[in-house]
């Protein structure tokens, strides 16, 4: 048999029973179509968090003190407050280290500009004057030690019916009801989140100096405030492990965080933002694997339904395959009619999988807000994949169908 | 190569077939046959009496229970399945008592089937298909599928498909019962024809008036062959 005949005819066998073959089909375009928008998505959410890790956060150190059994937990997992402001000035005075702060989210009740009050818990952050770069304040300036002032990203500035711009005066409500003004001196060049201890995702965000406002805001009974983060930035992206060595002897040895530190028995966790995201990449790796599975599963689904409605097609065209036989139709033509029916099914498939996957996947994208990156490869895969799937399927039927007894089969009924 | 099957176009040698349902039933019982190259055979007999079954053994379709099929004097009883669906696409032209057409293919389409699994291009397949149609009288049918076509017409479209591979021998199960007699005729006619130009053919029938076309008559019995008659060219009986 001619090969494009034998594609006429298989196609034909498709377009007679046109709601089957659709229905078929959709268990194909299902199953690649979830592959293709899960990866999409996971791609895209890795690309994202990577993306937002600029060459200047590699050289920072992130740490915390915590219990033991909070450790690898992530970013400020039963952090506790045990840092100083002499323990920062002290960290930032030692050998390869260019500055240290500290850093604290100040749990707000709300937001307040021109008589517009925002409800916000986690938008508040408290820190050192570095913690945002120079480059990335878009307009004004950053805030100074000391003072009463404070940074917005456009999120946050534009969170407000009336955009909120250099020189503007906000008002943050804490947790408890006691509110206070900052002058907003900059406006940062983009809402993505500035450090881990703020999550991966951009938002809506106040950048505070520590000084006045943690420590009259939160640690204000304390004697000495104390924070529960700290920021070592190293001198070079190169020294930062030797920083991070001389962080932890200089806190073991010298800080005011020590006498706490071992009175809870708590351990100094200290991190740099690529060990952070390591271990980050890691639990999204697992997430997308059992995504992927769950998808992959839906292809394996997609699959049994090829492999049932060919065996019914093959039953119903039992009659069928004996004339062809008896006028001289091979084992072989009759197993290739069967296959290639199937594998038009797959391919056709898996092409509106993918295009639907595409869609899925940016419109997925869309929804979380992330970047789209589109992983090229594994669309090939999961278009093979359905494709195999085809052949998979319809080999067993197409197989059953061939080997049909011609006198057999004309008797059938 | 076996003496017997040397120059005849179908040989048999004890051929039986047993179908086990509950108790075994001979459909054929041990039948002996040659059929000479070019010959015109008929075969009557009751119904169930093995005819249908006879014509399966020697179309290569049915593999007989026991004893030995020659056609050519080529056994074909020992040969794989691929050799004999070879032959069954190439050298012998099959018309079935039921038809037997695609239902979803036209009259064109149907006939030019056997040349689709021999590699034909379609061009070929429709202009020789198309050529066999008129000749049976189709001329103004040839994209109609089976289910627009009256009885007779279908038969006459497996006749056409049955011709299409031009096969030395001709095997048609009861081709006339389906028509009416003006028509019975036309096909009787066209047999003749296909006789005349040297092919073999052999046709099952239980109407007398069609079997004496033939050269010689077979009747079957029980599965077993009761006489062999021969009759001259007009069609009476010469000796029994
Ligand atoms: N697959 C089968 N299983 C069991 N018995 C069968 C089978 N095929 C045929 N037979 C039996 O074999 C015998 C011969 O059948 P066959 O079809 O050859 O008869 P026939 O002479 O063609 O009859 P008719 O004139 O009605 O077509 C019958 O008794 C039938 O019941
Ligand atoms: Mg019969």
């Amino acid at each position: 048999m001619k090969p494009l005949t034998n594609l006429r005819m298989s196609w034909r066998a498709i377009r007679s029973h046109k709601l089957r073959s659709t229905l078929t089909t959709l268990g194909v375009v299902i199953g690649v179509a979830a592959v293709i928008t899960f990866v999409t998505l996971g791609a895209s959410l890795q690309a994202g968090i990577i993306g937002d890790i600029s060459p200047d956060d590699r050289q920072n150190i992130y740490g915390w003190a915590a219990p033991e059994e909070s450790s690898n937990q992530g970013p400020l997992a039963g952090a506790q407050p045990v840092f100083t402001q002499a323990d920062v000035d002290g960290l930032s005075e030692q050998p390869g280290v260019r500055a240290a702060y500290g850093y604290t989210s100040i749990p707000t009740q709300s937001v307040g500009f021109g008589g517009e009050r925002i409800p916000r818990q986690d938008a508040v952050v408290a820190t050192g004057v570095e913690y945002v770069d120079e480059d990335e304040i878009a307009d004004g300036r950053r805030f100074e030690y000391g003072q009463r002032e404070a940074v917005l990203n456009p999120a946050m500035a534009n969170a407000f019916e009336r955009n909120v711009t250099v020189g503007d005066t906000i008002t943050v409500t804490v947790v408890g009801g006691f509110a206070v003004n900052a002058t907003v001196v900059g406006i940062t060049t983009d809402s993505e989140a500035r450090s881990p201890f703020e999550g991966f995702g951009p938002g809506p965000r106040v950048y505070l100096p520590l000084d006045p406002y943690y420590t009259q805001l939160v640690a204000e009974a304390q004697e000495t405030p104390r924070f529960p983060a700290i920021v070592v930035e190293a001198e070079s992206i190169e020294g930062v492990d030797r920083a991070k060595e001389s962080t932890r002897s200089y806190l073991e040895t010298d800080s005011d965080a020590q006498e706490q530190a071992e009175a809870a028995n708590l351990t100094y966790e200290l991190q740099t933002s690529t060990e952070l995201l390591g271990q980050l990449q890691a639990v999204l790796d697992q997430l997308q694997a059992f995504v992927v599975g769950i998808a992959a599963l839906s292809l394996l689904v997609g699959s049994i339904g090829i492999a049932n409605i060919m065996l019914v097609s093959v039953t119903e065209r039992t009659r069928e395959i004996g004339i062809m036989k008896a006028v001289g139709a091979q084992r072989r033509d009759i197993l290739t009619l069967f296959v290639t029916e199937a594998v038009i099914v797959g391919i056709i498939g898996s092409i509106l999988g993918t295009l639907l996957g595409i869609l899925g996947g940016w419109a997925g994208a869309q929804y979380i807000d992330i970047p789209l990156t589109y992983p090229v490869e594994w669309f090939a895969i999961a278009i093979a994949v359905g494709i195999l799937v085809g052949v998979g399927a319809g080999l067993y039927p197409a197989w059953r169908g061939a080997r049909t007894d011609p006198i057999d089969a004309l008797r059938y009924e | 190569m076996d003496s017997t099957g040397g120059s005849a176009a179908v040989s048999l040698e004890t051929v039986t077939k047993t179908y086990m349902v509950g108790e075994p039933v001979h459909a054929l019982d041990g039948v002996d046959l040659e059929i000479p190259r070019g010959s015109y055979v008929a075969v009557m007999g009751p119904s169930g009496s093995g005819k249908s079954t006879l014509m399966n053994v020697i179309g290569c379709l049915d593999t007989p229970t026991k004893g030995t099929v020659y056609l050519d004097g080529e056994e074909v009883t020992t040969m794989s399945d691929r050799e004999r669906t070879r032959i069954r696409g190439e050298e012998v032209g099959f018309v079935f008592q039921t038809f037997n057409l695609m239902p979803r293919l036209t009259a064109v389409e149907n006939v030019a089937l056997p040349l689709v699994f021999r590699g034909i291009p379609v061009g070929e397949r429709r202009e020789r298909a198309t050529e066999l149609l008129e000749r049976v009288g189709l001329g103004d049918r040839l994209d109609h599928v089976p289910n627009e076509l009256s009885g007779g017409q279908r038969q006459r479209v497996a006749i056409a498909r049955a011709l299409v591979n031009d096969p030395a021998l001709i095997l048609a199960d009861e081709p006339t019962g389906n028509l009416d007699t003006e028509t019975g005729e036309n096909i009787m006619s066209l047999f003749e024809e296909l006789h005349a130009e040297g092919n073999t053919v052999v046709m099952v029938t239980h109407e007398r008036p069609v079997a004496e076309h033939a050269e010689r008559v077979v009747h079957l019995l029980d599965g077993r062959i009761e006489r062999i008659e021969e009759l001259d060219a007009v069609g009476a009986e010469v000796e029994s």
